[in-house]
């Protein structure tokens, strides 16, 4: 608040400094969040195919594995799924997009050769094999849309906290220190105003008492001069006799 | 640090990832859902072993409201959502927040 702000020449300076700062700030994070708007459109285009794909691919995998539980028995394909040996794993490495650090995951394990499967050929069918790769693909297309969604998700965090920063420069903080800016400024004016009036009245009073005492001179040497002239008018007659 | 996939969900819907390979797994009876889907979301999600969590879509439903935020807004791990709609409910939401505009109905009408 402005009346909170004591209107010194010192405390100007330091709002003018910190608007100074507020605005270049304001600038370079209006241009950070744009950056980032840009960017994080790329990726919506990426994040809306890969979402296809995986609609696409979660669909073929429930077909594959309702034929094989239709043909082979809930039970059949059940017992395959409890004898996989092999399980997928991720691994995580780090990207930065414009200071936001996002995932790239590698994955390793998720297509496996039949052999590689652990259940055994002889008790299951071509139906599970199908089924068991249809996830897998699947699989695969799960793991992009984590890469893509988790970069979306943090970029879209890192937009919200930068447009909430500009957000605040621009209508708090900044209008703030203007506000402190033109109240200092107008009560030095003002504090300037009264300094000339004051400097004026004493001015005036200093002539005003000057002009009274040479009045007061000029009366006394008049006086003077009255008291003198009687005395020589009285001397002159006699002179003249 | 290598990571691994959990799938949350019924057994109709977990046995599929299994048979890729899928290991960590919740199984909820859709009848107890309820109940218990809440408890299954929030152990996958605290499983430090676990880089994704896969969701179907229509079990959001069941989920209590914190639970289901913390679903939609979770980065480690993250949750993949499939099944029947578009996926990504929270993150609508979000981009409409962040953005200001709903990109991704833009981009569906077009």
């Amino acid at each position: 608040m402005a009346n909170d702000v004591k209107p010194t020449r010192k405390n100007l300076m330091a709002i003018e400094d910190r608007i100074e700062l507020s605005e270049r700030g304001h600038g370079t994070l209006e241009k950070k969040r744009d950056g980032l708007i840009m960017e994080f459109m790329d990726i919506l285009d990426k994040a809306q195919d890969v979402r296809g794909d995986l609609a696409q691919d979660y669909e073929d995998a429930q077909k594959k594995i309702n034929m094989a539980r239709a043909m082979e028995g809930d039970v059949a394909v059940r017992g395959a799924a409890s004898a996989l040996q092999e399980h997928p794993e991720i691994t995580t490495e780090s990207k930065n997009i414009m200071g936001v650090v996002v995932p790239q995951i590698e994955s390793s394990r998720v297509s496996k050769s039949l052999d590689q499967r652990g259940y055994g050929i002889m008790g299951t069918s071509a139906r599970i094999d199908e089924a068991a790769e249809a996830y897998e693909d699947l699989l695969e297309s799960i793991i992009l849309a984590a890469e893509v969604e988790t970069a979306m998700k943090k970029m879209l965090r890192e937009i919200e906290t930068t447009k909430r920063r500009v957000n605040a420069l621009e209508f708090k903080l900044l209008p703030e220190l203007y506000e402190n800016q033109e109240y200092i400024e107008q009560k030095l004016e003002e504090q300037e105003r009264e300094e000339t009036f004051r400097l004026k009245k004493i001015k005036e009073k200093k002539e005003a008492e000057e002009k009274a005492e040479r009045e007061a001179e000029r009366a006394a040497e008049e006086a003077a001069l009255e008291d003198a002239q009687p005395e020589t008018a009285a001397q002159s007659p006699a002179a003249n006799q | 640090m290598s990571q691994e996939i959990a799938v949350v969900g019924s057994p109709e819907f977990t046995t599929g990832f299994r048979l890729a390979g899928v290991r960590r797994f919740e199984n909820v009876p859709d009848d107890e859902k309820d109940e218990r889907l809440d408890d299954a979301a929030t152990a996958a999600l605290e499983d430090e072993g676990v880089g994704i969590v896969v969701m179907h879509d229509d079990d959001l439903e069941y989920l209590s409201r914190s639970v289901r935020q913390e679903v939609e807004t979770s980065v480690e791990p993250v949750v993949v959502t499939i099944g029947s709609g578009t996926g990504g409910g929270g993150l609508r939401d979000q981009i409409k927040r962040a953005i200001g505009i709903d990109l991704m109905d833009e981009d569906e009408q077009e």
